[in-house]
């Protein structure tokens, strides 16, 4: 004990000196904490718009599905399967899709797109479809069709508009099928928008003569830890055909992403320590070179060069973690506030829409973050506190006694 | 026994230069209860041969038994015990770790020596109660003056309960009447527990004092080899 109150007692010696490198510390670490929870914000955002627009936690496809993308090729005893699911209690609520490749037409222009024939009300409990319509209402009549605004934007039509769908069947034949526009929605991703539309499964089923092909369903989650678990029961109480994938699985550009921001993150923070190090050591050394007299004291009087040593790192862990404690406080403190509060970058949606990300950003902190950083904080003291503290155990005390202070 | 008994000790300082021979073949002896000063002008060796004694700096040649121990044969770490175990000091610039109270200081000797919070805060206690300075216990050295300062130091320095205090010029930075209240309360120390003083100094105030005084010439004693 006493051996700490000596060492916390040493870093305020010099109190100018030592709220130097306070300050440095706690503001690098403020900042690097505040752009880590920005750069986590980002990505979660991202995730979770995409699992909103449609990704889902878990699908399901057949496996012929996943590989041609053809209209027969969809899950058979769709009712069976739905009962499996619906036994899990992980599983919060799940939709189905028909998803059939073709044109959609105006009057003047054609685009290609994924016709995606859905349930309207198993749908709301999935994704954020209905949530998203910015004009018009969601599909609540026959015959209706809801299309993205990039999408709306290219063939040039409003609500009420007409649009030409049309499609292979399921004898291979074209079907050609008028719509009317009920409503025109808009997420986060600019893509999605241009490349997607929306019908009833019954107009569907009508226009096939049959009821329409489930090629899609897709379940959300009630915890994310679980999320692998539930998958692989999944998979091991469906037939092998059916191949039961979770969002990381289908996107695994996202899960990259996650990885790489994961690890930027850390990086980021350990090049903010990297620099701090220097400073730290510098301190330190300065402070060794203010107390060599000292030094020669103790070791005079009986102090091991070990001890010594351990004081020295003792002090660099105080210094550090006294700033670091500071600067932590702060940057939790601003993510705090602007996780309720909200960045908007709405001046750069644009942008940001290509990649799918939100324009509003809500900066966040996994609590795993405090842990590796207190581990890096630790190593940065030690390393810092090094050559210092060899310095000041290599010195003769005959010597360093004689040394004016 | 002598407490400390200096056997055909010499030291050279190997410059790069040329060699400088700094003590020549020294034999001393020093009984226990001796107040004794080695005199003798600037380089004729008196702190070479403290140090030497005090066990910081090692002898080119010939051996050093203080309490019979042989501490030239000594590692490093058993004779860092036996100077926090066996030897007192008192430097010339005080030398008390300023970040640390009067009472601190003293304590952190028997900190060194694994005494727990109580035996520590009661010995320091008492020592400081001794040395007069009961009522300076939470001040640190920058708030004390020089002579409290010294009596700090010679507190510290009985805080194990040494053989002996090696006192290296512990009057060259006090005035006159500080000088003289320090000498008193070395005196009275040396006469209520038989401490032994072994002083370096040119202080005639500290000579007058001193029972035996041996005196340094070119490294060799000239005189007061003898008790």
């Amino acid at each position: 004990m006493m051996m700490l109150i000596f060492a916390w007692k040493n870093i305020w010696r010099n109190k100018k000196r030592s709220f130097i490198i306070l300050a440095a510390t706690a503001i690098g670490l403020a900042a690097g904490i505040f752009s880590v929870g920005l750069m986590t914000g980002m990505y979660d955002s991202m995730v979770d718009s995409a699992i909103n627009r449609g990704l889902g936690n878990i699908q399901l496809h057949t496996t012929a599905y996943k590989r041609d993308q053809l209209i027969r090729q969809y899950l058979p005893n769709i009712d069976s399967v739905v009962q499996v699911i619906k036994k899990y209690p992980d599983v919060k609520s799940y939709t189905t899709h028909s998803i059939i490749e073709g044109m959609a037409s105006s009057a003047t222009i054609a685009s290609g797109v994924s016709i995606v024939a859905i349930d309207p009300e198993l749908e709301k409990s999935v994704t954020a479809v209905s949530k998203s319509i910015v004009e018009g209402t969601y599909l609540e009549k026959p015959n209706s069709i809801i299309i993205g605004k990039k999408l709306a934007d290219k063939l040039k039509i409003k609500l009420r508009s007409r649009v030409v769908l049309s499609f292979a069947g399921m004898d291979g034949n074209i079907i050609y099928a008028a719509f009317r526009v009920a409503g025109i929605f808009k997420t986060d991703a600019s893509l999605f928008d241009g490349m997607n539309v929306f019908i009833l499964q019954n107009d569907l089923s009508t226009l096939l003569g049959t009821q329409a092909p489930i090629h899609e369903i897709i379940l959300r989650t009630h915890n994310s830890l679980l999320l692998e678990q539930t998958k692989n029961e999944l998979q091991h109480q469906l037939p092998s055909s059916i191949l039961v994938e979770s969002w990381r699985d289908i996107s695994p550009d996202m899960k990259l992403t996650a990885d790489i921001t994961d690890l930027t993150n850390m990086i980021f923070l350990g090049m903010i320590l990297f620099a701090l190090l220097f400073g730290l050591t510098n301190t330190l050394m300065m402070s060794v070179l203010d107390r060599v007299r000292d030094f020669g004291v103790l070791l005079a009087v009986g102090m091991y060069r070990r001890r010594l040593f351990s004081m020295i790192i003792l002090e660099s862990l105080f210094l550090s973690f006294t700033g670091g404690i500071v600067g932590v406080l702060i940057g939790w403190g601003l993510v705090q506030y602007f996780k309720t509060q909200g960045i908007d970058l709405s001046v750069v949606s644009k942008g940001l829409s290509a990649y799918g990300i939100p324009s509003m950003l809500y900066p966040y902190i996994r609590s795993n973050v405090y842990g590796e950083l207190t581990v890096m904080m630790i190593a940065t003291s030690i390393i810092a506190a090094m050559y210092p503290a060899i310095k000041a155990v290599r010195l003769k005390p005959v010597d360093a006694i004689r040394t004016i202070a | 026994m002598p407490i400390i008994e200096i056997q055909n000790v010499s030291k050279i300082y190997n410059t790069r230069v040329i060699p400088v021979q700094a003590l020549k073949d020294i034999d001393l002896s020093i009984e226990q209860g001796e107040f004794s000063a080695v005199v003798g002008p600037s380089g004729s060796g008196k702190t070479t041969l403290l140090n030497i004694i005090g066990g910081l700096d090692a002898a080119t040649q010939g051996t050093v038994i203080l309490s019979g121990n042989n501490i030239t044969t000594m590692n490093e770490g058993a004779l860092i015990d036996f100077r926090l175990h066996h030897i007192g000091f008192v430097f010339q610039a005080y030398n008390l770790i300023p970040v640390l109270t009067a009472l601190e200081n003293v304590e952190f000797i028997l900190f060194l020596q694994k005494l727990n919070k109580k035996e520590r805060t009661d010995r320091a206690m008492e020592l400081l109660k001794r040395v007069g300075l009961q009522d300076r216990a939470d001040r640190k050295p920058a708030e004390l003056s020089g002579g409290q300062q010294q009596r700090v130091a010679v507190a510290r320095a009985l805080a194990s309960h040494p053989d002996f205090i090696l006192a290296d010029e512990p009057t060259a930075n006090l005035d006159s009447h500080t000088a003289e209240s320090l000498l008193d309360l070395m005196e009275d120390l040396n006469k209520e527990y038989g401490m032994t003083f072994l002083f370096s100094t040119h202080d005639p105030r500290v000579i007058h004092r001193a029972y035996r005084v041996i005196t340094l010439e070119d490294g060799m004693i000239a005189s007061g080899k003898n008790s």
